[in-house]
């Protein structure tokens, strides 16, 4: 080795040790995805519902709803467990101030976080319009440490409870939480099949596209202002298109002959990664979304299609039938240093990186031929299998806390959307009408 | 460079700024292997087959991450909390940014929609069928993961070919499709190879290519939905298709 080699390889190597140090921020994180993760016990005494008329939108009462919709949220951040505080007699606070006595016993039952509050219509607006006050006691401290008020018209009810539920996340871990993140996806109406999204507990869905044919595979920018999917227009040929959600407005990005799917925006918006045949067979592909030039990252008789971005932006998971049946590779950012991620089983495909980085959910095909959803660690040292039973299970996204996924399944018959813990524990059904919901995909955390 | 001054550390740092992209991963991960190192280098001065734009739009808007919307973000616990208005998620920046206060309008669907664009699809669809119907061409079925076509397919384009050829203004389609077992994005790929092959075989059989077009469906729109091998065979198959509109 010369001296300028050495010198040109300690500088690379001192630059890894400051893209370490650099990126250190976004790899260190609560560790409340580990299974021995200590969850802080949370009760919810209740959201009371006052004064004013009942919510015309629904039977239940406002507070109650409130109250439903904020003990899911608390029950899926995996940050908090939710006790149950029925049997311990524990009265509601006042707002503010001093803690009601009974919470001193409920904090010797070992309840960490007491949560209540108030909602009702609020009778001197023109327009409907709600109120919620939401208080939290922290039994470490033995005081009230805070509260919130939100106001706002009777659309925004859920929203109440998720951004309250979000604020005991960020109180207790400094994470944004997931209570109010999105997921797109993928639903039929009539022959055609469309974009949605909905809230990540699968209500409020809203219809984004009325094309009337094919819409597949919609993926965030980071910024959660975008989708960008596959279209097909005109049924005979395939495009790249970006929606922007506030709007509706459209935007065809890439439009050329063959297939052109799976795109998906890198973590810092700069780039779409996608897969496009127009040069003969499915080949990746990287648009510069700021100068609009594209490079092509793969050269190989097999397809490939899917990538999926590590957290940093520096390398690509990806789907290749290269040597056989499908199977996962990794490459950087550029298209340099492929490698072979997955050697167990003839099928393997659909990656999606973790926002934590440490793991990469995927479709695995089993030995019985069902697709289930795996999860192996980039370096390939660790691989678990985590869903069972029947159905084709297709389309695995991470939630921005890297503890959840969101997946499509035929495991009830029709394509439907689940969620499930990255432990594999607490698998959920969200979407239960229509015929066919698929390629869910969850928002960036905002 | 026995003993190396700090003061010497941010100069350092400064050349390896300039030096970066000189630095690929492989020369990292290698060892830094000079040869490796000068190869990469190269490689990214020619960018493979250099650059193009063909096909890809010059006017979308920077999706460029600029951090979180301050609007949108959590404010903290309060003791003695002020009233934050919420708005309805679908008026303001996709409600999803958030302009905080900015009114609702709960727009349930998005403004630039066409109501009419799916019938108009349905109109095109059974134009399309009808005179698919007409021209009596023949489907080609596969096996499972398969895009090899079969004796009984090889019959079967053997008649389509006589009458895409006696019908020399036909623009014929060759959809790809492929049954519900497997990922959503791998099957276009196989509908795609399901398409071609079938693309392929009618031109070995004098059909002229600028004749077909080939078009991927994946899974997507399958013939039926039962789960069992009498439906997937169903849905694994090249269907023609006789061109109407554009």
């Amino acid at each position: 080795m010369t001296f300028r080699t050495g010198v040109i390889v300690g500088f690379c190597a001192l630059l890894g040790l400051v893209w370490i140090i650099e990126s250190g921020a976004a790899d260190v994180f609560l560790e409340a995805t580990r299974s021995d993760f200590q969850k802080i016990p949370l009760g919810v005494v209740g959201i009371d519902h006052v004064g004013g008329p009942e919510s015309p939108e629904g039977r239940a009462k406002l507070g109650s709803r409130i109250e439903e919709v904020l003990k899911g949220d608390v029950r899926r951040s995996l940050v908090f467990s939710l006790v149950d505080l029925s049997n311990l007699g524990i009265k509601a606070g006042g707002r503010g101030g001093e803690p009601h006595p009974s919470f001193k016993q409920a904090a010797e039952n070992g309840v960490s976080v007491i949560v209540w509050g108030k909602a009702g219509m609020k009778t001197d607006t023109k327009t409907p319009d709600v109120s919620m006050d939401g208080y939290v006691y922290d039994a470490g401290s033995d005081e009230v440490v805070g509260g919130k008020r939100y106001a706002g018209s009777t659309s925004v009810v859920r929203l109440m409870a998720h951004r309250f539920a979000d604020e005991l996340v960020f109180r207790y871990t400094g994470e944004p939480g997931i209570a109010r993140t999105k997921i797109a996806y993928v639903s039929q109406q009539g022959t055609a099949r469309e974009i949605f999204v909905m809230d990540y507990d699968g209500f409020e869905a809203r219809q984004l596209t009325t094309d009337g044919f094919l819409n597949l595979m919609p993926h965030w920018s980071p910024d959660r202002r975008f989708l960008v999917f596959t279209a097909y227009r005109n049924r005979n040929t395939q495009e790249i298109d970006m929606i922007e959600l506030a709007t509706g407005k459209r935007w065809t990005l890439v439009s050329q002959g063959g297939l052109n799917i799976t795109p998906a925006l890198s973590p810092d918006g700069h780039f779409l990664a996608y897969s496009s045949s127009h040069e003969g067979n499915a080949e990746l592909y990287r648009l510069d979304t700021r100068t609009k030039v594209v490079q092509r990252l793969t050269t190989n008789a097999g397809g490939d299609l899917s990538p999926s971005w590590s957290p940093s932006g520096r390398e690509l998971i990806f789907t290749s039938d290269r040597s056989g049946g499908p199977q996962l590779f990794l490459m950087s950012a550029d298209g340099a240093n492929v490698r072979r991620l997955t050697f167990d089983g003839d099928y393997n495909a659909a990656p999606a990186w973790s926002p934590r980085g440490n793991w990469i959910a995927y479709v695995c095909r089993t030995l019985k031929k069902e697709y289930k959803l795996c999860l192996i660690t980039p370096d390939g040292q660790k691989r678990m299998q985590l869903t069972t039973g029947p159905g084709v299970d297709d389309s695995p996204s991470w939630s921005p806390d890297g503890r959840h996924l969101v997946f499509s399944s035929t495991a009830d018959g029709k394509s439907q959307i689940y969620m499930i813990n990255a432990d594999g524990k607490d698998l959920e059904r969200i979407t239960f009408t229509g015929t066919h919901n698929s390629a869910p995909t969850w928002s960036p955390a905002s | 460079m026995k003993k190396l001054p700090a003061i010497y550390l941010p100069l350092i740092l400064g050349i390896l700024v300039v030096v970066t992209p000189a630095c690929s991963k492989k020369a990292v991960q290698s060892g830094g292997d000079a040869q490796t190192l000068q190869q990469e280098t190269a490689k990214s001065g020619t960018t493979r087959e250099g650059t193009r734009r063909g096909g890809v739009s010059p006017n979308f808007p920077d999706t460029a991450f600029s951090g979180r919307n301050d609007s949108s973000s959590l404010r903290g616990l309060d003791r003695d909390p002020s009233e934050e208005r919420l708005s309805s998620e679908a008026g303001s920046n996709g409600g999803l940014g958030g302009n905080g206060g900015s009114g609702s309008n709960g727009n349930r669907l998005m403004a630039k929609s066409d109501p009419g664009a799916a019938a108009r699809q349905l109109a095109e669809i059974r134009a399309e069928q009808i005179a698919s119907a007409a021209a009596e061409l023949r489907d080609v079925f596969f096996a499972y993961d398969s895009f090899s076509i079969t004796d009984e397919g090889r019959h079967a384009l053997s008649n389509n070919a006589e009458w895409i050829k006696s019908n020399p203004n036909t623009q014929l389609k060759i959809e790809g499709h492929c049954d519900e077992r497997g990922t959503s994005a791998y099957n276009l790929v196989l509908g795609e190879k399901r398409a071609k092959a079938v693309r392929n075989y009618l031109v070995e059989l004098g059909v002229a290519p600028d004749h077909l077009s080939v078009v991927s469906y994946g899974k997507e729109r399958p013939f039926c939905t039962e789960h069992a091998e009498s439906c997937y065979s169903q849905n694994r198959r090249g269907h023609l298709v006789v061109r109407t509109g554009n």
